[in-house]
């Protein structure tokens, strides 16, 4: 059977994918919930198929500064996914954690950055979790990894991975809502093109 | 400063005599400023990979070998001889330390490719900031080759 590539996926496909993405983006925000203590809820989460270009202007452009959670998956899957953590998240989670509020980067503390790859790490465990339960697949997970840098240079991470296969990367965005406050949550989930061919055979939405 | 021409990630601009390129957030990707003192024509190139392996190579500024050459065949097609370019690359970063597949040494395999297409080509290189850790934005001045690396929490690096 012949490979989709991103911009080759029809509505269905794109729906189980947002699906997949509530289900996620929702256990996430439960265990964000957990930790932090006071209730955490969620949007409606956009899938989105971009060129590199238009991801990161989408994001917010290429110099603006952010922490970035990165983790691998293997397994039945392959891929990649990341935590972009902007500085309205970061005061969410030390604000709630710490009490303190940040204006930039320089001023996060190591423990305060230990708190946000755990944070991170949680969440898009919990998100997998919710993945490989959907599609009862195993997947593995590695130790979370973290910098603090150019947000253009830390999504070009997944794409320079897969840019032999696709000039087109996915992300899974949503807000999430504290305290009637809406903080961006950005957890961009980036499966090698035969790792989305086969989830998206798994879950039943694409023939073969 | 005031004409900046932006350059994307798989893309490539020129300005000739006057006015300043720029490509940001170079992480893993490096980006290769070459530039012909006589005519004053300067390219600024953002690749992301190191070896163009496309059956269709519809995006060759994506790849270094095939991004490079390209680029020297429309600089040569404006005028600029290859004994007088030179070349300045920076990026080549691992943003990660993450273990498993292939993401950790991308930034050298690029590194290595530009080098070594540069060096089949003809092309001098007199300057290289790659590796480390951490971003790099780059500027190139038309008027006169000179370029800025801007990166976070370091001080700005001229060449």
């Amino acid at each position: 059977m012949e490979l989709k590539n991103y911009k080759d996926l029809n509505e269905l496909e794109i729906d189980t994918l947002r699906e997949i993405g509530s289900i996620g983006m929702g256990n996430a925000a439960n265990s964000l919930s957990e930790m932090l203590g006071c209730e955490v809820r969620i949007t409606l989460p956009e899938v989105r198929i971009m060129e590199y270009n238009h991801a990161i202007e989408w994001i917010g452009g290429p110099e603006a500064i952010t922490a970035g959670v990165l983790v691998r998956i293997s397994g039945d899957i392959n891929g990649i996914m990341l935590s972009v953590q902007q500085l309205d998240f970061v005061n969410l989670i030390i604000g709630k954690i710490f009490d303190k509020k940040i204006s930039t980067y320089e001023e996060l503390t190591e423990i305060e950055s230990s708190a946000l790859i755990e944070i991170g790490n949680i969440m898009i465990s919990t998100f997998i979790n919710a993945l490989s339960g959907l599609a009862d697949i195993n997947l593995n997970l590695t130790v979370p990894a973290f910098t603090v840098d150019m947000q253009g240079a830390i999504i070009a991470v997944p794409m320079a991975e897969y840019g032999g296969q696709s000039d087109y990367i996915m992300t899974i965005g949503g807000n999430f809502i504290c305290e009637k406050k809406q903080v961006p949550c950005r957890l961009l989930l980036s499966p090698d093109i035969r790792s989305l061919n086969f989830l998206l055979r798994k879950l039943g939405v694409t023939n073969g | 400063m005031d004409d900046k021409l932006i350059v994307g990630i798989a893309d490539m601009k020129m300005a000739q005599g006057a006015g300043t390129l720029v490509t940001y957030a170079l992480g893993s990707c490096i980006g290769i400023c070459l530039y012909d003192p006589m005519i004053k024509l300067a390219a600024l190139i953002h690749i992301m990979l190191p070896l163009n392996m496309e059956a269709g190579r519809k995006t060759p500024l994506k790849y270094a070998d095939t991004g490079i050459r390209e680029t020297l065949r429309e600089m040569e097609a404006r005028g600029a001889s290859r004994a007088r370019m030179i070349a300045k690359i920076a990026g080549g970063a691992k943003m990660f330390e993450v273990s498993g597949g292939n993401m950790g040494n991308i930034g050298v395999r690029n590194a290595e490719s530009v080098r070594m297409t540069l060096k089949r080509e003809g092309i001098r290189l007199t300057f290289e900031d790659v590796g480390g850790t951490v971003a790099r934005t780059v500027f190139l001045n038309a008027a006169d080759g000179q370029g800025i690396i801007r990166s976070y929490g370091k001080p700005d690096i001229i060449f």
